[in-house]
């Protein structure tokens, strides 16, 4: 399972990189120092909550780029960029790739902590999000084939009547498969069901 | 049919338990922590992001305590109508469906109406906090409901009119223009019955739903007397529809007389300015409710400001350009687009123009009596090209700054860390005074590395006799490696330093060379700045030879045109759009006082070559400026 959330100090300042996460150990974080994004993406953890202290100005790949390295990972974790000298060019490209805040060093230890902070509910929330899709698929996979054809035909609006003439089936069976359907979806009524529909065809980019 | 019956009841049972048991995630999700934030107008109107980016902050999300504040914009006035708030409604159900909010804000007149309107069907029991709504607009809808809260705004437009006459002390004419919509009209009917208060020291005039052309016309006439006052409009007389911010951009723009305003946004359209309520107050309130609210204190216990205070605004170009005195300005009025004098914002260059112009102009002088007095000349030349050195050092030193800023910050960053976090240590208790002496002693480290970017800056700035000494030329490479490297690893180039295998000693000034090789690397990292990742390399290699040295400074970049090959070492030839001209004729300069020569020439491939040589032990050829 996930854990306390863990806080990735990532910055090739050996010295600014220590001190980072001395604050964040004595401001009661769980973190994590690494020199460069490259270290970082091969020791990340699988699916650990928390967010990521980036410095913008890295050798190698750059923050930015790391960013988007994360996101196609599927571990979308949020990014509080560091910086030496914030330059508008590159803060305006960081909060517009989705970053949480950018913030300029030397930092004062009530920002970073709350943009940190920031970032952690961030996290949890898309974590929640994708525990809530995966949840919706689980219970999806688990109709049948005809409870899914009923299912598909609920949504398109149609009636009872209509559904059992186009699957050739009694009525009365399409009303069964139907509270079938409603109970495997956990749902209670076709508007909830009309609303999960929807949620399904965006989960799957529909 | 029993049989079947008691599966099917068993399914149900199982199906039931298993939701129960997967359901419990969603569960903890605390749906009552969610809040909407309804704003009254469009996504981008700087009213409201100034207002959120202060919600946001005072609403105080944790950890512990998340909080999720989701932005909802409902475009008005351009969108409105029964109908489309029925739509807007319906989106709303359906998207806050699995999140409840535990709050709603809503931001303006009409986001207020919109949710006491359409609340008991969408979001029953949820409590409203507003902001930014005027306190007639909320008298209009008494008895509002008692689990609705915020703070109303009355804009102080008598003290507006009434400062601005003041600073106008000549005007003998308000003029207040409105316009044609609803909204105007209510502007325009409060706007009559304040301006009656100053019948006696000015006459009154309204604009009132005139064409923008008409309008215009009418404001270009005002002269010297009038001052207008205006809460800009929604639509003009010819039934043109605007916003009230672009209306106050075509009022100032117009009038031949000063403008004020009661909306802060209106600053930087021409506006003078006026008494304003402040919209990142409104939105710091409006949070603050709404974490009050969320932390389940009482309602009742709220006390909440009778209104958002007005403070003064000023536009400072505006008061320079209408002759306000500025000591007529209070002391606690806000003062918006104060610029930094030319020479604020550029001494370097300020400092670098005068430097060249002044030397050059004696510079000239002296070739004047060359034949005269071709000795003293020279020798004049020479001190003064050694200056022109230092006045190209301070104007790179301009163009490093970022990553002079980003050196220093590093270390003063890992100091104010470690203060902080040995200050949490001691708060933990305990004997861990081996952790807080591991911290101190970091401190010391880094404050000396500041120093010591610090002490490097001041060399390169420094100005200082012109010596003739022998030194290492692979130090000085070495040296200045060090010097530029963060600004090559700033600006994404590959920076390669290949000193020569055996030693490289020249004669001459080591300060002015370090400035030789600076002045060429800067050159060749700005050719490189717009090619390829792969082609971002510049080279400098030394080379000692037999009686001299080469130094070679080499880039990948597009290379030198052959049109400009003859004059590329010409004082003040330029192809840059913010060079000065002077980097290579400064190095030429430095050369040739060492002894030796400098070429270019466009590399086999790509980019181009400097090639220095200099004498090994030369004797320096240069007319020395005596000492004093």
């Amino acid at each position: 399972m996930t854990g306390p959330p863990l806080i990735h100090v990532v910055d090739d300042d050996e010295s600014l990189r220590t001190a980072l996460l001395r604050l964040l150990s004595a401001a009661g974080f769980e973190a994590k120092g690494y020199s460069s994004t490259g270290d970082f993406l091969m020791n990340l953890p699988p699916d650990r909550s928390g967010c990521v202290l980036l410095d913008v100005r890295m050798p190698g790949p750059s923050g930015l780029d790391l960013q988007t390295a994360l996101e196609r990972r599927g571990t979308a974790l949020p990014v509080v960029f560091l910086t030496g000298h914030a330059d508008v060019r590159s803060s305006v490209r960081a909060m517009k790739a989705g970053a949480v805040d950018f913030l300029t060093k030397p930092v004062k230890k009530d920002v970073l902590l709350d943009a940190l902070g920031r970032a952690l509910a961030v996290d949890a929330a898309q974590r929640a999000a994708r525990e809530e899709a995966a949840l919706l698929r689980t219970r999806f996979a688990a109709l049948t084939p005809r409870e899914r054809k009923v299912f598909d035909r609920i949504v398109a609006g149609k009636l009872n009547k209509q559904i059992a003439g186009e699957l050739g089936i009694a009525e009365r069976t399409v009303k069964a498969e139907r509270a079938q359907v409603m109970v495997k979806l956990g749902v209670g009524s076709a508007a909830e069901l009309g609303q999960l529909a929807e949620r399904l065809r965006r989960l799957s980019g529909g | 049919m029993t049989a079947l019956r008691k599966s099917r009841i068993h399914e149900v049972i199982l199906g039931a338990a298993l939701l129960a048991a997967i359901g419990l995630p969603a569960a903890a999700a605390e749906p009552r922590r969610n809040v909407i934030v309804l704003y009254a107008y469009g996504r981008l109107v700087p009213a409201n992001t100034e207002a959120d980016r202060e919600l946001r902050k005072a609403v105080a999300s944790s950890t512990d305590r998340p909080v999720t504040v989701f932005d909802e914009f409902l475009d008005a006035p351009v969108f409105g109508g029964p109908s489309y708030h029925r739509a807007f409604a319906a989106y709303l159900r359906e998207k806050y469906g699995s999140r409840k909010p535990g709050v709603l804000v809503a931001f303006g007149k009409e986001a207020l109406e919109f949710f006491l309107d359409t609340r008991p069907d969408l979001f029953p029991g949820v409590p409203i906090v507003h902001g930014a709504v005027v306190g007639s607009a909320l008298r209009s809808r008494l008895p509002l409901p008692e689990d609705v809260f915020g703070v109303p705004v009355e804009y102080d437009f008598e003290r507006t009119v009434d400062q601005a006459l003041r600073w106008h002390p000549a005007s003998r004419r308000l003029v207040l223009v409105t316009g044609a919509s609803a909204w105007d009209r209510e502007w325009e009917a409060q706007v009559r019955k304040v301006a009656a208060r100053f019948q006696a020291r000015v006459s009154i005039e309204f604009l009132s739903a005139l064409s923008a052309a008409e309008l215009t016309r009418r404001l270009g006439e005002l002269g010297g007397d009038a001052v207008v006052f205006s809460p800009g409009y929604f639509q003009d007389g010819a039934g043109n529809a605007s916003v009230p911010r672009e209306a106050a951009e075509a009022i100032a723009r117009a009038s031949s007389a000063p403008a004020y305003a009661p909306f802060e946004t209106f600053l930087g359209t021409g506006f003078v300015g006026g008494y304003m309520p402040n919209f990142e107050t409104m939105g710091r309130q409006a949070g603050q409710i709404v974490r009050v609210l969320l932390n389940g204190v009482a309602p009742a216990t709220l006390r909440l400001p009778e209104s958002t205070p007005n403070t003064l605004n000023v536009d400072w170009r505006q008061v320079t350009r209408w002759g306000i005195a500025k000591s007529s300005i209070p002391k606690d009025a806000i003062v918006h687009f104060r610029a930094a004098t030319f020479l604020e914002q550029h001494p370097v260059m300020l400092a670098t123009v005068a430097a060249v112009i002044l030397l050059q102009a004696t510079l000239i002088g002296g070739l004047m009596f060359q034949r005269r007095r071709r000795h003293e000349a020279e020798r004049a030349v020479a001190k003064q090209r050694f200056e022109l050195a230092h006045a190209s050092r301070l104007a790179v030193a301009g163009e490093l700054t970022a990553s002079i800023a980003h050196e220093i910050n590093q270390p003063l960053g890992a100091i104010l860390s470690n203060a902080d976090a040995a200050d949490l240590i001691l708060d933990l208790g305990g004997d861990r005074r081996e952790e807080v002496r591991a911290i101190l002693s970091d401190i010391r480290r880094d404050d000396l590395r500041a120093s010591e970017v610090v002490r490097r800056l001041r060399t390169l700035l420094a100005k200082h006799p012109l010596e003739s000494l022998p030194f290492e030329l692979n130090e000085v490479a070495n040296e200045v490696e060090f010097a530029l490297q963060p600004e090559a690893r700033r600006r994404g180039i590959t920076l390669e330093v290949h000193p020569a295998g055996s030693p490289a000693t020249i004669v001459g000034d080591r300060v002015h060379v370090q400035q030789l090789l600076i002045n060429l690397l800067v050159n060749a990292m700005d050719a490189v700045a717009d090619v390829p990742d792969e082609r971002r390399v510049v080279e400098v290699f030394v080379e000692a030879e037999v009686g001299k040295v080469e130094i070679t400074v080499r880039d990948h970049g597009r290379g030198i045109a052959p049109e400009h090959l003859p004059k590329l070492f010409d004082s003040f030839f330029t192809t840059k759009s913010k060079g000065m001209g002077l980097g290579l004729s400064i190095a030429r300069t430095i050369v040739q006082a060492h002894g030796g020569r400098i070429t270019a020439e466009n590399g086999p491939g790509e980019g181009a070559a400097f090639h220095v040589f200099l004498p090994i032990a030369g004797q320096a050829e240069i007319p020395l400026p005596e000492p004093g």
